[in-house]
């Protein structure tokens, strides 16, 4: 065995390692592809991009299509995902009746990102409105809770010169920030699809979390699907269906809420209606009925008496079981059921005057719920 | 001199002090992680010659140890040479001469993967198609000259070459580009009235926003924020200015030169295939009455002119698609079931292993067969004591 040849297997694996370093995936690349429909120039500011532009699509890395690292968000059913476009980390299309349009983005900036007042100052310009002071938004402002931290809700009205009705009219945006990022939540849209779809949007911006525990085959971004192994995303926020009764106008929910909604009653009155969702058993029947008795202003019950204040009431999907607790001020008529582990809580709080009106109408939504829809 | 440079490449202390240092640099390279994160220690640790260690702010760097490739890379000199320098036929010697050449099929299929392979991942919504993945950890910017009515030239400059900064010409492009800010990871942020910042270019959207350069994502599911800002100059005029690029910006911007219409994009680095595939359906099955997963599959249309295929295929788990040197996975969905995320691979040496194992299968069932038919060959003729 001659030296030189034993020799030449090492000298090609030296060669090997040398080529490396020069590797074809860092030379440019000049190709010829069909053209794609680009997505909206310069969007500056988040919110900024023409409607139908992020529906464009198709210039974009589709990777890119959710949110940011370190964010996840649950999308209300019916929310179709798009391609992102711009800055955006998330981004939806609303259908409706009659080619009826509404596009939902989540927007996330360093900094302060302009400040609420001159952003929402952007989007009434963006709809023909005249910007508002300081003073004008305090009043308009409602403040939601979000794992974010609070979110500043504003609901702007208003088409713009030759704007398309069916696709425009109405914005409905929040704002939260965390310190060190700004998080922008935005519809905007036909002004009826997005009054009708006002609370999925705020229900939507409660459910945009921090997404440690999800992981992501792509190193990336935007945390984009849910590895096969772990199809986690879709348990964190549980899906409940119901049918709102006339006359009951969503309220924003809360960190402790799942769904808020305000009712009016005769004589300027009002009742408070709130959907709250515990894991386990949530407190027991007796703490908790206990704890609504002292709400209404009414004394503690032993556990005996309990059964004879419980009614059970069938729903489209189960049993739910009721109590009615008439206080001195305070009248109170919950229900609630325990479901896959998590209890659910429905109640309505206001004086007696409203509750009497409202019970048949709270009675039918909780016949309406679906814990499995 | 040779003789003595054989002699130092096939002997065993080369062997033990490549396998000690393999073990060093695994450990070493396992505790990195915690602040550099998967992706950097793997360019860093076990895709280079040497770890360099930067010994003051100037980007003065020293080499402290060897890196994965010259480990292994030594490793396989000195496993190729010390087997032909003692290599002896005979029926005897065959279990150790086929282990150790399925010993070094398998370093070289190692060293052949860790240059050659490609993994991209191919995003599909239901009924989208594409005929490219995407890089998961790359991105390119993609200079498009828009002037033809019906294609698109691109001219894709990899992050690399964006990394080196200087001027960049081709000869597709009317003009250089000169990158003036590198930004391996970057926030953005829009500028008010109030801020201090400036803006990161003069042109587009950057003349509005500011880039804050952040430490690099350690975290093995995120990303790098890359930002560039880069200054176009025609040949024979004045600068038409600077631009931010960035993946975060999403948007393209536009400009003119020489007559054309020219559109900037940031993007995930692209991988183009003769062919392409489209999403039927994407099934999510799960057992019933829970939420844990029973299985996922796609099926895809993959169609290719050039070999005259148009056929459904299914891709589900451990049933990928193997077409063109490429293997499709099934690796993700998005939720509400909208979508599929296909793992693409092109490893030209994935058979590697394969032989490699049943070579050296093979070879210890020869050479321990060999041993055990000797020893009962002599315990058969040895005399029995009482």
């Amino acid at each position: 065995m001659k030296f030189s040849h034993a020799l030449f297997y090492p000298c090609m694996a030296a060669v090997l390692v040398c080529v490396s370093g020069c590797n074809d995936k860092d030379e440019i690349k000049v190709y010829r592809v069909s053209k794609e429909n680009p997505a909206p120039e310069n969007p500056a500011m988040p919110g900024m991009e023409p409607m139908g532009g992020p529906m464009a699509g198709g210039a974009q890395p589709s990777l890119a299509a959710e949110p940011a690292p370190g964010i996840a968000d649950t999308a209300p059913s019916g929310w179709v995902s798009q391609p992102p476009s711009s800055m955006r980390q998330a981004s939806y299309l609303v259908k409706g009746d009659n080619g009826a349009t509404a596009d939902v983005s989540l927007v996330t900036l360093g900094g302060s990102a302009g400040g609420i007042l001159d952003n929402v100052n952007r989007w009434l310009g963006q709809i023909g409105q005249p910007a508002i002071s300081e003073e004008k938004l305090a009043q308009m402002v409602q403040k939601v809770s979000s794992p974010l931290g609070d979110v500043s809700v504003v609901d702007l009205e208003g088409l713009p010169t030759g704007g398309d009705a069916m696709k425009d009219g109405r914005i409905l945006a929040g704002i939260a920030s965390d310190g060190s990022r700004t998080f922008f939540f935005k519809m905007r849209g036909n002004a009826a699809l997005v009054e009708a779809q006002k609370e999925a949007f705020i229900q939507w911006i409660g459910s945009v979390r921090p997404s440690e525990a999800v992981a992501n085959p792509m190193p990336s971004a935007p945390v984009v699907s849910a590895p096969v192994q772990a199809p986690a995303l879709e348990k964190e926020k549980p899906q409940i269906k119901w049918e709102v009764p006339k006359g009951w106008k969503s309220a924003p929910p809360s960190s402790m809420r799942y769904a808020s909604f305000t009712v009016a009653g005769p004589g300027g009155g009002t009742a408070d209606v709130s959907v709250s969702v515990f894991a386990g058993n949530g407190g027991g029947d007796l703490g908790n009925v206990n704890r609504w008795r002292g709400q209404a202003g009414l004394q503690p019950v032993a556990e005996g008496d309990l059964k004879s204040l419980i009614v059970p009431l069938k729903t489209k999907d189960g049993d739910v079981l009721t109590v009615d607790l008439l206080g001195p001020t305070t009248h109170i008529v919950a229900g609630w059921a325990e479901i896959d582990g998590r209890s659910w809580f429905f109640k309505i709080t206001g004086s007696d005057a409203v509750i009497a009106g409202e019970k048949e109408k709270f009675v039918k939504f909780l016949q309406s719920v679906q814990f499995h829809p | 001199m040779l003789r003595r440079l054989l002699g130092f490449l096939s002997s065993l202390k080369l062997t033990i002090a490549c396998l000690a240092a393999s073990i060093i640099l695994v450990f070493v390279g396992t505790l990195a992680q915690v602040n550099f994160g998967i992706h950097e220690v793997q360019q860093r640790y076990f895709q280079s010659l040497l770890i360099w260690w930067p010994a003051n702010s100037q980007g003065l760097k020293i080499p402290v140890f060897p890196g994965g490739h010259l480990i292994g890379a030594v490793l396989l000199a000195n496993l190729i040479t010390a087997h032909i320098r003692r290599f002896k036929w005979g029926w005897n010697k065959l279990g150790i001469q086929l282990t150790h050449a399925g010993l070094i099929i398998m370093l070289a299929g190692g060293l052949f993967t860790d240059l050659f392979s490609v993994e991209s991942f191919m995003r599909l919504a239901n009924g989208e198609t594409k005929n490219y993945s995407e890089d998961s950890l790359h991105v390119e910017l993609a200079v498009i000259d828009e002037s033809n009515q019906e294609l698109d030239q691109v001219t894709a400059i990899p992050e690399a070459k964006l990394r080196n900064g200087g001027v960049i010409e081709h000869s597709s492009l009317p003009f250089r580009v000169v990158v003036r800010h590198f930004y391996q990871n970057s926030r953005l942020q829009m500028l008010d009235g109030k801020s201090k910042l400036e803006p990161a270019a003069t042109q587009g959207v950057g003349s509005r926003i500011a880039v804050v350069g952040i430490p690099r994502e350690t975290a093995e599911n995120a990303r790098d924020v890359v930002s560039v800002v880069i200054e176009i100059i025609p040949p024979a005029a004045p600068p038409l200015g600077t631009w931010l690029v960035s993946d975060q910006l999403g948007a393209p911007q536009t400009f003119f030169c020489a007559g054309k219409k020219w559109r900037l994009v940031m993007r995930q680095a692209r991988y183009y295939k003769p062919y392409s595939l489209t999403l039927q359906k994407f099934t999510h099955e799960q057992y019933a009455g829970t939420e844990i997963a029973k299985n996922f599959a796609s099926k895809v249309t993959l169609a290719d002119t050039e070999r005259s295929e148009n056929r459904d295929v299914l891709i589900y788990m451990n049933h990928p698609l193997r077409y063109r040197g490429e293997t499709y996975y099934q690796s993700g969905f998005e939720k509400g079931d909208q979508a599929t995320v296909l793992q693409v691979v092109h490893n030209p040496s994935f058979v590697a292993p394969y032989i490699a194992c049943i070579i050296v299968g093979a070879g210890l069932l020869i050479q321990f067969g060999w041993h055990f038919s000797g020893f009962s060959h002599r315990r058969k003729i040895a005399p029995t004591t009482t």
